[in-house]
């Protein structure tokens, strides 16, 4: 790496300032139509993403965790505008996406990196083609793209000379992670969103990502939505974490709140059901019984409620609305909702005068 | 000592069917007493589930080259084909695969493919297959298990498809059973609930287990002794505590130092450089030579002995002795 680490907030495409985040995302809704009657309308849909809220900070990591069905991909692609929102608007640095901000500008401000490293690229491109290609979409002319192709080569770890020529079949894995991650640089994102990117890695490839997923953050100012079923990567490389079950928000809060005082209870059996690393400390008993419920038609009231410990009969008929419990923690769950009337819920508000 | 119920002798294993011939499994010996539970560990290509297949005698016969011995319940598995070969998958030793969906028959009910290896291998009335496909299903804590006999595979959850591959596996009472990454396609809170339905399962048939995993948690959770392989070769074998606590090989320590479990957030993790090496190019000297921060001259020309570093516990490395000095 060479150069001074750069200040995300120094960026002069800065637009709101420090405190404003750089994402906010309010009430966003997808859902799938599936089935089909005889006169051909849809019979049912899949709630995959439904009315979520969240604010993404400029320069932090935003970790997403949760079970397959949770929506957590579907959230990404959403936010990458791969797939229309049903409702709900996307911010982008004080920008409407889509509107004041046009989906061009927009995706050269945000870049996504995937899960399969070789379905992602390319097959017939070279790998400087490949990073090479969308500078030159957005005007940037053939050489100069190519200079970049080479530098950002050498950036992720791969000699230009051994590597610029050849074909994605012709590298590893974790090479060819490299390469995606090179070609959502090359147009100098402010954003980049990580869908399960170092999930198909094996162990000892998969640090070697994440180290140069932390040094690029540093270097280019980077901002990170950083989608994983794995625990222990969201802990290590998250500021904060945003649970999800079955299309809605869990839990928002920091890293540390969250693994080590989560509040909702799905949060804290997600997490005890990590495998212990503990020869003499084995789990022994299952934190929760049965599979996720369907997304299509999920439970009424708190969607967690078929499987919760806490449950009660009023999580059946209430919908919990995701609220702070703390300055920087936001749970959606009936017990920490005053008045709801879950026995452990903290008394209802007065009303104000 | 009691003979063991799985003993496996320099095993070699090559492919002969692409341009190169591919060593994946290159002189594995092990053995599984009664009882006992081994994990084995490794990335993809360390040929853990190659060494696992070869215990149902599974590979394609005319693409494959195999050496070595593989005995399991005193029988020679090598040699058998034909009905022998049959008779013994299922009977004396079984298979649970990654993906249950792909392993099940989908145009078969669950039942109707318990029944049919049940009746495969004993010669019971139809009825009586039945009644024991129910009493499988309850024993893998399937709800409602009359309703789940008729399901087919594609109307059940992800945990529950495995769980049926289970019963399944488990009914003609084997002695052995084989697991390849059981639970790696299944969400979190549904692992947790397979690994401990096997530990529960094992201990009560008193089964043999050899257990396939690119995780350690998995093997943490559910093994006795772990035999981590690379390039081919089981490089450490020891007991969960042994391979946890004193990692001796370099391999294992630096798979140990690189997991994000306890690192402190935001600091660099402890990489091993480079990646796993061409099995259709394997080095003359240690296969993990050229990635190991402590390989001498010696380490690329020969390869390297088991050496005993503890009660029970052996390491491939010719510098552990120095190693632990240093």
């Amino acid at each position: 790496m060479s150069g001074e680490p750069v200040d995300p907030l120094a960026d002069p495409r800065d637009r709101g300032g420090p405190r404003q985040p750089l994402l906010t995302v309010r009430g966003l809704v997808k859902h799938f139509p599936v089935g089909k009657n005889i006169l051909g309308r849809s019979t049912n849909v899949v709630r995959a993403v439904d009315d979520v809220d969240f604010d993404l900070l400029k320069g932090e990591t935003l970790g997403i965790v949760g079970e397959s069905g949770c929506g957590k991909s579907t959230t990404a692609r959403l936010l990458m505008h791969l797939i229309e929102p049903d409702r709900g608007n996307i911010i982008f640095d004080g920008e409407v996406v889509g509107q004041e901000l046009s989906l061009r500008e927009y995706r050269r401000q945000v870049q996504m990196v995937f899960q399969d490293s070789y379905a992602s690229l390319n097959p017939r491109l070279t790998i400087e083609d490949s990073i090479a290609f969308a500078p030159q979409v957005h005007g940037v002319s053939r050489r100069e793209s190519l200079n970049r192709a080479h530098d950002l080569l050498s950036r992720v770890g791969l000699e230009p000379n051994r590597f610029a020529g050849r074909y994605p079949h012709e590298l590893s894995g974790g090479q060819r992670q490299r390469i995606n991650i090179a070609r959502a640089l090359a147009l100098e994102p402010r954003l980049i969103i990580l869908d399960e990117a170092v999930s198909a890695l094996d162990k000892s490839v998969e640090a070697q990502v994440l180290n140069l997923l932390l040094d690029l953050k540093d270097a280019f100012g980077l901002t990170y939505i950083f989608i994983s079923h794995d625990l222990n990567v969201v802990r290590f490389i998250s500021d904060r974490v945003m649970v999800m079950y079955l299309g809605k928000v869990a839990e928002i809060g920091t890293a540390g709140d969250i693994f080590d005082r989560p509040a909702h209870p799905y949060s804290g059996a997600l997490l005890s059901s990590m495998p212990a690393m503990d020869p003499d400390a084995r789990t022994l008993e299952a934190p929760l019984y049965g599979d996720p419920p369907n997304p299509i038609n999920p439970p009424p009231g708190c969607r967690f409620h078929t499987r919760c410990t806490a449950v009660e009969a009023v999580c059946s008929k209430l919908e919990p609305q995701l609220a702070a419990t703390s300055t920087n923690q936001q749970v959606s769950c009936l017990k920490y909702q005053p008045g709801s009337g879950h026995s452990a819920a903290p008394p209802a508000l007065e009303a104000a005068e | 000592m009691s003979e063991p119920m799985i003993d496996i002798r320099d095993l070699t294993v090559t492919f002969t069917g692409g341009r190169k011939p591919v060593h994946a499994v290159n002189g594995v010996s092990l053995s599984v007493a009664r009882g006992e539970v081994l994990a084995l560990l490794g990335e993809s290509g360390s040929g853990k589930s190659v060494t696992l297949r070869s215990l149902l005698n599974m590979h394609p016969k005319g693409r494959t080259k195999l050496s070595g011995s593989v005995k399991a319940a005193g029988l020679d598995i090598l040699g058998l084909s034909g009905r022998a070969l049959a008779d013994y998958r299922g009977k004396t030793a079984s298979m649970i695969f990654q993906e249950p969906l792909l392993a099940l028959d989908p145009v078969y009910t669950v039942g109707a493919q318990i029944v049919e290896g049940i009746r495969r291998h004993e010669k019971v009335s139809s009825s009586e297959a039945y009644a024991r496909a129910l009493a499988l299903l309850q024993k893998v804590r399937i709800p409602s298990p009359e309703r789940r006999l008729q399901a087919f595979p594609h109307e059940m959850s992800g945990g529950m498809r495995q769980r049926a591959m289970i019963a399944l596996a488990l009914a003609c009472n084997p002695q052995i059973l084989l697991a390849d990454e059981p639970t790696t396609a299944l969400d979190a809170t549904v692992q947790i609930q397979i690994l401990l339905l096997l530990r529960d399962l094992q201990r009560e048939l008193g089964l043999s287990v050899i257990l396939v995993t690119h995780d350690i948690g998995v093997a943490v959770e559910v093994a006795d002794r772990v035999a981590v392989m690379y390039a081919g070769r089981i490089v450490e074998t020891g007991s969960v505590r042994d391979i946890i606590r004193n990692p001796r090989h370099p391999y294992t320590q630096g798979l140990l130092a690189s997991r994000a479990h306890d690192a402190m957030s935001g600091a660099r993790l402890d990489a091993i450089p480079g990646s796993p090496p061409d099995l259709a190019a394997l080095p003359p000297g240690c296969a993990f030579a050229p990635r190991c921060k402590f390989a001498a001259a010696a380490c690329l020309t020969a390869q390297p002995d088991a050496i005993p570093v503890g009660p029970q516990h052996v390491a491939r490395c010719i510098r552990t002795a120095e190693l632990v000095a240093a």
